[in-house]
């Protein structure tokens, strides 16, 4: 029984003495990566799913209370106010980030003078760090001293006040995070455009597309596997969006006016350290996880419709 | 037996509200220290956390006197945690049984330690001492009391009052003479309005719990935000509306700048307009003279708050930073014994002479010696001191805090949101979050 099982195993990793052996390199390499994720994330989800059920203020000992901290947010106006505002800045940074990110990258791939300069340029947000980069843009939006202003003054929306109106202040924290994942998008597109055959584009001009019929018809849907790993990945890092926020609300009030800055990332911080209530923190994570996971899977489910992989038609 | 309870108490709140009124410290004589050090019983290693880089160097000096004179062979491990994360830390480090022996906190942060049995009791080390816990001010100790018999968890570091910095070169512009301590309201608004021109402000007064509005509303006899022991907010009370109203009458006017104006909700940013000369009169802490004399390039003063014109009183909110022991540490008596140091004439002598915060001590000598630090600038440092006659302890705590202190400003005096609107709305949120 055993020794069937183990032998099974082994058939996982290759059927050939050689390709297993080549396969237990490649476990071994990935070892040291795979442990340190299981301890330093693995471990601390774990714990996080059973904080979720327990009541935990971080000094004295948990205890069990079952689906209470769930219950809670059913009544909870400030919950409520962090999962729309969460919704409205995927919806504010997705497509914004999507469309300008294969726009930046369809110029990049051109032959011209300087490309890699401004592709490194174009990258560089990416390795900033999020703290600093959300300082200088709140200098852009503050209302009366900020760049965005005095350009906007002349469309009468000069007096916007961008960092504590709660009908505003969702805009710049989507700029930032726009701003800072359009390299990695354009990353992502520029591969993806390199890999689309030449021969595909020759043989549609010969037919007589011009470029933009090119574009739609070719590009596009050869592009579609990377659009959707940009749209997956965009979604899952606006679910996750979080010190731009604390740092661009933490000078004017933290979280904005009436939570209206606060998201499903921002809220269970807020609930876990300042509320001191570990356990709806934590339930409010498995909630955000959840809701990840819930849509991650309607797009997996989603892509036959429109996303193409050349191999698929052999 | 209920209507005899309730007498009690009703008792009970009236001895805490008024034993909030700070006393000026005079019991103490010349000769004798107010406070005095005394050796350890046996030495040992301790871990300490504060969050000041300055307060640090300071600490760690009379640490080394202490280890010297008192506890031959100790060991302080002196870490400073900024304050960006040093509350986050500190729940963290709680949560994970490693309280450092013995840290700094604030009134407002002490109520979640102690309401978790998470700091030691200090009472018998005081009464083992013979420090007699009244001789400090009520408002600088009595939030760090707690439990049935009214114990003191903390030793008193520091106090702090609020004043009004004024910018005389503006005054002197606007042909008005300088204030005196008699100033009323009618008084400050008069000035603010006669102040204010095309580029300059007249006052910015409703910055932060500390150093803003809540000041205003203790001067009309109302405690600022929530009562004492938490029980209910006050923000709606005929008193902070008044106050409330008053401030905003200024704003209205012209006189006072928007949140975005100043770029920020807190206290620095509201001294940093001033320092900036956009604006002629803030409020402000004792803790910033020291930057004021470094940094302020015209001439300026301070005065004490202006009175009420009804109640007649000019009252400041006093609070003190305090050192804590965790309940848990292994060297609770050696923790106790460094504190008792770091609280007596001996140990607050270093405060006294660094020139930053005013030390916590009831010794006359030193409160002098502290004036005397700022040298011959011939500003009137005695505002603060006077302004611990008549003030106001913190009441508020940690899960309140940003609501009141710069959500409810921001609706004021930044969205244009009607006082009597936001106070509710900021009351509808304390309430839910006093104990039950």
């Amino acid at each position: 029984m055993v020794a069937s099982v183990f032998s099974s195993a082994l058939k996982l990793l290759g059927t050939t003495p050689l390709s297993r052996r080549k396969a237990m390199w490649g476990m071994a390499l990935v070892a040291p990566n795979v442990l340190g994720l299981m301890f330093f994330f693995g471990i601390p989800v774990l714990i996080a799913f059973w904080t979720a059920f327990q009541d935990w203020n971080g000094i004295k000992p948990a205890q069990y209370a079952g689906f209470e901290k769930f219950e809670l947010m059913q009544d909870d106006p400030y919950f409520e106010t962090s999962l729309k505002n969460t919704i409205v800045l995927t919806l504010y940074t997705v497509p914004a980030g999507t469309v300008l990110a294969l726009g930046a990258a369809v110029l990049l791939n051109q032959p011209l003078r300087g490309r890699s300069f401004f592709r490194t340029l174009y990258f560089l947000p990416v390795v900033t760090s999020t703290v600093a980069a959300s300082v200088v843009w709140t200098w852009i939006f503050q209302p009366r001293y900020g760049i965005v202003n005095s350009w906007l003054e002349p469309l009468g929306y000069g007096e916007t006040k961008w960092l504590t109106d709660p009908d505003y202040i969702l805009v710049p924290i989507a700029a930032v995070a726009i701003w800072q994942r359009l390299g990695f998008n354009i990353v992502l597109f520029l591969a993806g455009l390199q890999a689309v055959p030449s021969i595909l584009h020759e043989a549609a001009t010969i037919d007589g597309a011009n470029r933009w019929q090119r574009f739609l018809h070719v590009t596009l849907p050869m592009l579609s596997p990377t659009t959707f790993l940009v749209v997956v990945l965009g979604i899952i890092s606006s679910f996750q969006i979080f010190d731009q926020i604390y740092v661009m609300t933490s000078r004017y009030v933290p979280g904005g006016v009436r939570h209206s800055a606060s998201t499903l990332a921002y809220y269970l911080y807020e609930r876990a350290f300042t509320g001191s209530d570990f356990g709806y923190g934590s339930a409010i994570a498995l909630v955000l996880f959840g809701l990840i996971l819930l849509v991650t899977v309607i797009q997996l489910s989603l892509q036959r419709f429109w996303v193409y992989y050349e191999s698929n038609e052999g | 037996m209920l209507k005899g309870r309730n007498l009690v108490l009703l008792l009970v709140a009236v001895l805490m509200v008024s034993s909030f009124n700070h006393a000026v410290p005079t019991q103490a004589q010349d000769s004798e220290p107010a406070i005095k050090a005394l050796p350890c019983k046996e030495p040992g290693t301790l871990t300490m956390w504060v969050w000041d880089e300055n307060w640090a160097k300071v600490i760690g000096d009379s640490i080394e006197a202490w280890k010297e004179t008192y506890c031959p062979g100790a060991e302080v491990d002196l870490q400073v945690q900024p304050w960006d994360q040093y509350w986050d830390l500190l729940k963290t480090n709680a949560a994970g049984g490693e309280l450092p022996d013995v840290f700094n906190v604030s009134q407002d942060r002490f109520f979640f330690y102690a309401d978790n049995d998470a700091l030691l009791d200090l009472q018998p080390y005081w009464d083992e001492y013979g420090v007699d816990t009244s001789l400090w001010g009520a408002g600088t100790v009595d939030p760090y009391r707690w439990g049935e018999n009214n114990d003191l968890y903390a030793g008193p570091v520091n106090w702090d009052t609020i004043a009004i910095y004024y910018n005389k070169d503006m005054f002197d512009a606007a042909g008005l003479e300088y204030p005196t301590a008699d100033w009323t309201w009618d008084d400050f608004a008069a000035d603010a309005a006669a102040l204010t021109t095309d580029d300059v402000y007249g006052a910015l007064t409703y910055l932060e719990y500390q150093a803003g509005y809540p000041n205003w509303i203790a001067a009309t006899g109302t405690t600022p935000v929530v009562e004492a022991g938490r029980t209910s907010c006050t923000l709606s009370d005929e008193g902070s509306l008044e106050a409330l109203n008053f401030l905003y009458g200024l704003f209205e006017q012209g006189y006072m700048p928007d949140v975005t104006t100043v770029g920020g909700t807190s206290a620095d940013d509201a001294f940093a307009f001033w320092s900036s000369g956009k604006v002629a009169m803030i409020t402000g802490g004792s803790w910033k003279l020291p930057d004021a004399i470094a940094q302020v390039p015209f001439n300026w003063d301070v005065v004490q708050l202006p009175k009420n014109p009804e109640t007649g009183r000019s009252r400041s909110i006093v609070h003190s930073v305090g050192y804590v022991a965790a309940a848990n540490s292994d060297n609770a008596d050696l923790a106790a014994n460094l504190i008792l140091y770091l609280v007596s004439d001996e140990g607050q002598r270093f405060f006294a002479e660094a020139g930053g915060v005013a030390p916590a001590s009831p010794s006359p000598e030193l409160q002098q010696m502290w004036i005397d630090s700022f040298g011959g600038e011939g500003k009137n440092i005695q505002a603060f001191v006077d302004a611990l006659e008549d003030s106001q302890g913190v009441t508020v705590f940690d899960e309140i805090w940003d609501a009141m202190n710069s959500e409810m400003v921001t609706q004021i005096f930044d969205l244009g949101i009607p006082v009597e609107e936001a106070a509710a709305a900021t009351c509808e949120f304390i309430d839910s979050q006093l104990p039950q």
